[in-house]
């Protein structure tokens, strides 16, 4: 039931800290963010399961099924559960949700209860989102951190913020329709009588598919794949589904930049690792080489971007187009390290893309521009919060003994020996080419804004930031370099979750 | 002897055109009204004389509900012509179509 | 015995503490964190040397520490899992670099006293928990017993050299030096990192030593003829090997990929001395020499080292002949030194090599640092042009200077003859047999020449003649935190070439070259990580002019001739009173000199002529084509409805009219399909 409370305490949360007074609404929704991060923590040193989630030889963790609503032939259930693969994503939601809360004490300063509020809301969607087993709830889940994050950036947001809530909106829902449709397609095909990811998968494994409306099983398999890949993809996103995502973060409030890069993302790369590198081996097998065309399109198009970018926002927003492309990469991979190492990349990425949103909004709160030509020097006026930036842009450039470089080292090791993937050496040195472009941005954008003579456009005084804006960069940066000295913290519980994965596929 | 179905239906039959042929053609919103009227009442006819046809009294029962219906149908409307002309000096039908986008 | 091994890590952590303490506390300290500093690595270096004296009496150690990560990954050999660890590997190569990186970070740190906090610096703190940073990753470099933890710190070393090049961050010069010493160097360990994920996925291991090995695993595939991703084995592993060798030649600053280190001159000087001179820069060559086996597994790998390291031996001390800073022609030097090494290993001289690396971080470190002695009197000046007459100023500052002088330019008996004699040695015989590699040589040869010029060009101009400026009248005194690393320096400038006098033994049959035995394991070590085990391996055979004895003669004449010929003819020109700038004689070479063979500007334009514009065209491209076909596709369906829309016209007449057509269209389709007209 642990996990029932968790969600139960961050929804009523939520509702509390809507209805609170807005002059207490922020230090109200942080205190009650750590309840589900201290809870989390402790389901992360409670862990007991092992396998993988969806597959059968495994033991769940703190699973519980209960028949919610019988619909003819089929059952819906309330289904929850962790393994390792989602375990270490709900306790990512958690302790970024805490530190996401303090960081915007100093930049949100009008209806803040109602903001807080929507952050509560959204932890505990995508909480949901990450332990939910049966299809129904978990698309409910899914569904449902959309609209406050649509609130959060439509509402808090910057100049432009109707335009990019609204694409952002309409995007990410529009796929998410081509994914549900395509599902359900899938279960009416399938010999199941119940929405529950396991028994979707098993019948998957045993045999696919029938013919459903006149297509053959096969067919409708091959299909569904592409479907729900696509409809992930947007999520993800992967290039060329990716333009939402510059607008929806130059646009958003920091505190929901840091979600959005942080965890919102990783619901597509979870969802493709859960259902389609899942349920669907053969057609990953299939779909192979292109998949690995558009993970690599992904990083190297996504880094040059970044690269002609002058917004350091933008610059962080089109780096998390490149390194999602390292987890696809991964994905498709199809080997322990490869598949592996995304998830570890879903974890690191969050922390890092985190650490940067937090930082570059300090640096906003301080200047009022995010513009790398309006300013330089600032390393002379703020050198805590400006060491940090330095610290989590070499984190993101995968500088070893932090995670970033654990996860991508993982990755290209993972892909290299790829049995899936023809040509994998070929594909792994491409996109490995990522690490001299982001390096490449990275120092452009440090050395024209942090270094130099101090010089700022904006008429504003620039002191030191203060307390509860460096704190939570503290704090991820502490974990960041922890998850980068020893991987093993997580990768040990991911690895076991993948293992069932290859070896029910057939790769093992 | 009885008049048969068919003269009943033909009657409600050109009630109903002529009831159509003013709701297409006026732009008085009275006429509108009574237009429609017409057109109810093509449809009491049809009730009725089929209720008379089948021997069966529902259809009957139905006219009279239409016809109370009716009543409250040119309470309103005439409220909202009453309106039209308070806002717009006319109470002609294609002047009020702001609400339309 | 044990205990010395026992207490390697603490090598490697105290300086790690070092860093810790004084990033919190060295505002509060006195000297600013210099103390930490000075004491961690007194203590590394106490207790490397405790760890070279285990080995001396026939120790080695290896020992893993942590498992990284660890996992399921069929190798191309068929190894079923692979481990990725943290350990040591102690043995004679380690142990002396462990020493020399010591060393040279405790006299740094002694001498940064005077060249950081006499002078007043800001910022010390965040210095000293650099150097301290670079200390512990160096040492963790050299001690690393895989290839994965080796690449790990060989990144870390990148970052420190990173944050000392911009130290002064305020300036707009050092913080564009530093972003290119990254950039490029990570461009070389681009290919690194692809050659070690490809050697793990290939053998299923990445230590360097034991039967677990991935040198011993892919000399096994070679000889079982093995296909290793679609290549013979000799193939894959020299394409394995070259990869590698692109971080080596990144890190090492050899061609292509030199141009950062003489912009990494933005950085104090001491950062010069210990990073780029001595150590760090050092650290791509130890890693040819860490796996040397390796390499010595594929002819087409070492030809390549041979020449790379040649080529820029003479291509970077061609330019170090021109330039009028002082801290640019060492730089220049040390590209062209590190090129000499390169040339050693390349033809199979693993002792040449390493004893050169060791008397050139000695004596390049006793320049760089000779010359932040010099930078301190001269008020900051680093113009040669403006100096002079600072011999008779500044004696211990000179006397010292010119021993590492003598040292680069390899005149004998200084230490860098000894090194620089024994590698051209190695290239010669080897060349006698293979003659392609002759040109290596030649190249090679060509280049102490050079060395011999610019070195004294460098030491008249600096110290000779009289003073032309006010600075280098009325110099700035130094204090002993000066002195006493640049005597140190001085004496092993002087004599660390008995440690192995190759020429001496082959004249005299005098048993002394102990370095070559200290390397082949002969006092303690693992035999397959020997010289002689090397040796077994290198493809090249050997040939003589006449024999052994005549060979080494000419060889040791020719270069020694040339270094005194280079010396000489700098004195000519450059020992006089008012020396003239002779190399605008040069005319348009000099142009081309100065430029560097323009080899700055080529990599410039590829980062901002080329990839900048691709950059901005594939932006333009994003934000026209792809996000305007999202943004077509609401602009498509906001237009369409914007047309249906007009269907509501809010007159009521219509709306009944549309009622009336649609009853009747529905009749008539309903009518047509049920046959009512038929």
């Amino acid at each position: 039931m642990m996990i029932e409370t968790i969600l139960a305490v961050t929804f009523a949360g939520a509702l509390l800290t809507f209805l609170a007074p807005n002059r207490i609404a922020g230090k109200l929704a942080f205190a009650i963010s750590l309840i589900p991060a201290g809870l989390s923590l402790w389901l992360f040193t409670a862990f007991d399961g092992s396998g993988n989630a969806l597959l059968e030889g495994g033991e769940l963790a703190f699973e519980n099924r209960t028949t919610w609503i019988e619909l003819g032939a089929y059952e819906i259930s309330w289904y929850v559960g962790v393994d390792g693969i989602s375990l270490p994503l709900v306790v990512l939601t958690t302790i970024l949700t805490t530190l996401a809360i303090m960081s915007s004490w100093t930049p949100i300063d009008i209806r803040e209860s109602q903001f807080y509020g929507l952050v509560l809301f959204i932890e505990a969607n995508l909480i949901g989102v990450f332990v939910a087993l049966d299809f129904f709830m978990w698309f409910i889940f899914w569904e449902a951190v959309l609209i406050p994050m649509y609130l959060l950036i439509g509402v808090w947001g910057g100049p432009r913020r109707k335009y990019a809530a609204i694409k952002f909106f309409i995007y990410t829902n529009v796929a998410s329709l081509v994914m549900f449709a395509a599902f359900i397609a899938l279960v009416f095909s399938l010999d199941v009588s119940s929405f529950g990811l396991p028994e979707v998968t098993q019948a998957m494994l045993n045999g696919g598919p029938d013919a459903f409306a006149g297509v053959a099983g096969s067919t409708v398999a091959s299909l569904v794949f592409i479907a729900m890949f696509l409809g992930f993809a947007v999520k993800v996103p992967v290039v060329p589904f990716h333009t939402w995502l510059p607008d929806a973060h130059v646009e958003a409030p920091t505190p929901a930049s840091v979600l959005l890069a942080g965890v919102l993302l990783k619901m597509g790369t979870y969802a493709l690792l859960r259902f389609n590198f899942t349920m669907f081996p053969d057609q990953v097998e299939t779909y192979a080489i292109p998949i690995a065309v558009i993970a690599v399109i992904s990083v190297i198009y996504g880094a040059m971007l970044a690269l002609a970018q002058t917004d350091l926002k933008r610059i962080v927003a089109y780096s998390s187009v490149s390194s999602m492309g390292y987890v696809i990469l991964g994905l498709i991979a199809y080997t322990h390290f490869g598949v592996g190492g995304a998830t570890f990349q879903m974890v690191s990425h969050g922390l890092i893309s985190g650490l940067m949103f937090m930082a570059v909004g300090v640096i906003y709160n301080a200047t009022h521009t995010r513009m790398v030509t309006d300013m330089s020097g600032m390393a002379d006026k703020m050198p805590i919060a400006v060491g940090i930036l330095i610290a989590g842009a070499f984190g993101y450039m995968g500088l070893p003994l932090m995670s970033g470089f654990a996860a991508e080292y993982f990755i290209f090791f993972g892909a290299f020996g790829s049995e899936v993937l023809s040509y994998a050496p070929v594909f792994t040195a491409l996109a490995m080419f990522g690490i001299v472009i982001v390096a490449g941005y990275l120092l452009f954008a440090m050395q024209r804004t942090l270094f130099g003579p101090y010089r700022l456009e904006t008429d504003y005084e620039v002191g030191r930031a203060p307390l509860h804006d460096i704190a939570p960069m503290f704090v991820l940066l502490g974990l960041i370099i922890a998850l980068g000295v020893a991987p093993e913290l997580i990768f040990d519980m991911i690895l076991d979750a993948v293992d069932p994965i290859l070896e029910f596929g057939g790769e093992a | 002897m009885t008049v048969g179905i068919e003269y009943y239906v033909l009657l409600s039959l050109a009630l109903f055109c002529i009831g159509l042929f003013g709701v297409l053609t006026r732009r008085n919103a009275l006429m509108f009204l009574m237009s429609v009227e017409l057109m109810l009442n093509a449809a009491n006819i049809n009730l009725i004389a089929f209720a008379f046809y089948h021997g069966n009294l529902t259809g009957q029962v139905f006219a009279l509900f239409t016809m109370a219906l009716a009543a409250a149908e040119v309470a309103v409307g005439l409220g909202i012509i009453l309106v039209l002309y308070r806002n717009f000096r006319d109470v002609d039908v294609t002047v009020p179509s702001e609400m339309r986008w | 015995m044990e205990t010395a091994f026992e207490l390697a890590p603490a090598i490697v952590l105290l300086p790690l503490a070092a860093f810790v303490v004084a990033l919190l506390f060295g505002n509060y300290m006195p000297k600013k964190g210099a103390l930490a500093g000075i004491v961690a690595t007194a203590g590394s270096l106490l207790l490397s040397l405790y760890v070279m004296a285990a080995v001396a009496t026939g120790g080695q150690h290896q020992e893993t520490y942590f498992t990284w990560a660890a996992g399921d990954a069929v190798s191309e050999t068929g190894v079923p899992t692979i481990e990725f660890t943290f350990g040591t590997l102690l043995d004679p190569l380690s142990a002396l670099m462990l020493v020399i990186v010591s060393l040279i970070a405790f006299l740094v740190h002694v001498f940064s006293l005077g060249y950081m906090n006499d002078e007043g610096e800001t910022g010390l703190p965040r210095y000293y928990a650099e150097l301290g940073l670079f200390t512990f990753s160096m040492l963790a470099f050299v001690i690393a017993d895989n290839l994965l933890m080796a690449f790990m710190f060989f990144e870390l070393v990148g970052l420190c050299s990173y944050l000392l090049i911009g130290f002064w961050f305020r300036t707009e010069s050092a913080p564009s030096a530093a972003k290119k010493a990254f950039l490029v160097t990570r461009f070389g360990d681009y290919f690194f990192l692809l050659g070690v994920v490809a050697i793990g996925a290939t053998f299923g291991t990445l230590a360097f030593q034991g039967d677990g090995s991935f040198v011993a695993a892919a000399g096994e595939a070679i000889d079982n003829g093995e296909t290793l991703f679609g290549f013979g084995a000799e193939t894959w592993v020299t394409i394995t090997g070259l990869l590698v060798l692109g971080g080596v030649i990144g890190k090492s600053a050899q061609f292509p990929l030199h141009t950062w280190l003489p912009d990494a001159m933005e950085g104090p000087t001491t950062v010069s001395a210990l990073i780029h001179a001595a150590t760090m820069v050092a650290a791509g060559v130890y890693l040819v020499a860490r796996m040397f086996g390796y390499y010595a597994l594929s002819p087409t790998a070492l030809g390549i080292i041979a020449f790379v390291g040649g080529f820029t031996a003479l291509f970077a001390a061609t330019m170090g002949v021109v330039k009028d800073d002082i801290k640019q022609v060492l730089a220049y030097s040390t590209i062209s030194q590190y090129g000499y090494m390169m040339l050693g290993l390349g033809v199979g001289g693993y002792v040449a090599g390493v004893f050169h690396l060791m008397n050139h971080a000695f004596f390049k470190a006793l320049l760089f640092l000779g010359a932040g002695a010099v930078i301190v009197l001269m008020h900051h000046e680093q113009d040669m042009w403006k100096m002079g007459g600072l011999k008779d100023k500044a004696p211990i500052v000179y006397y010292t200077f010119l021993a590492g002088a003598l040292a680069l330019a390899g005149i004998v008996p200084f230490s860098g003859f000894w090194s620089k004699d024994e590698i051209l040695f190695d290239a010669i015989i080897v060349g006698l047999n293979e003659p392609i590699f002759l040109a290596a040589y030649a190249m090679g040869l060509l280049a102490v020449f050079f060395t011999g010029f610019y070195t004294f060009r460098m030491v008249f101009l600096t110290f000779h003649g009289e003073p032309r400026s006010d600075a280098a009248r009325d110099p700035h005194p130094v204090s002993w935190n000066i002195k006493f690393p640049l005597l140190t320096l001085g004496v092993l400038a002087l004599v660390a070439g008995i440690a192995n006098l190759a020429p001496v033994y082959k004249l005299t049959g005098l048993e002394i070259t102990y370095l070559e035995f200290w390397l082949d394991g002969q006092y303690g070590g693992y035999a397959d990580l020997t010289y002689s085990a090397y040796g077994d391996t290198v493809p090249f055979g050997t040939d003589y002019i006449g024999s052994e004895t005549i060979t080494l003669l000419i060889a040791a004449g020719l270069g020694l001739g040339l270094a005194v010929g280079g010396a000489v003819f700098a004195m000519v020109l450059y020992n006089v009173p008012e020396p003239e700038p002779h190399t605008e004689n040069l005319g348009s070479a000099r142009t081309v000199l100065r430029s560097n063979y323009y080899q700055d500007e080529y990599q410039v334009w590829l980062a901002e002529n080329l990839t900048l514009p691709l950059a901005r065209a594939a932006d333009r491209f994003d934000q026209t084509v792809i996000d305007g076909v999202v943004n077509g596709v609401s602009s498509v369906s906001l237009f369409g409805s914007g047309r249906m829309k007009r269907l509501q016209t809010g007159v009521v007449t219509n709306y009944a009219a549309l009622l009336i057509v649609g009853f009747i269209v529905l009749l008539v389709v309903l009518g047509v399909l049920g046959g009512w007209f038929v």
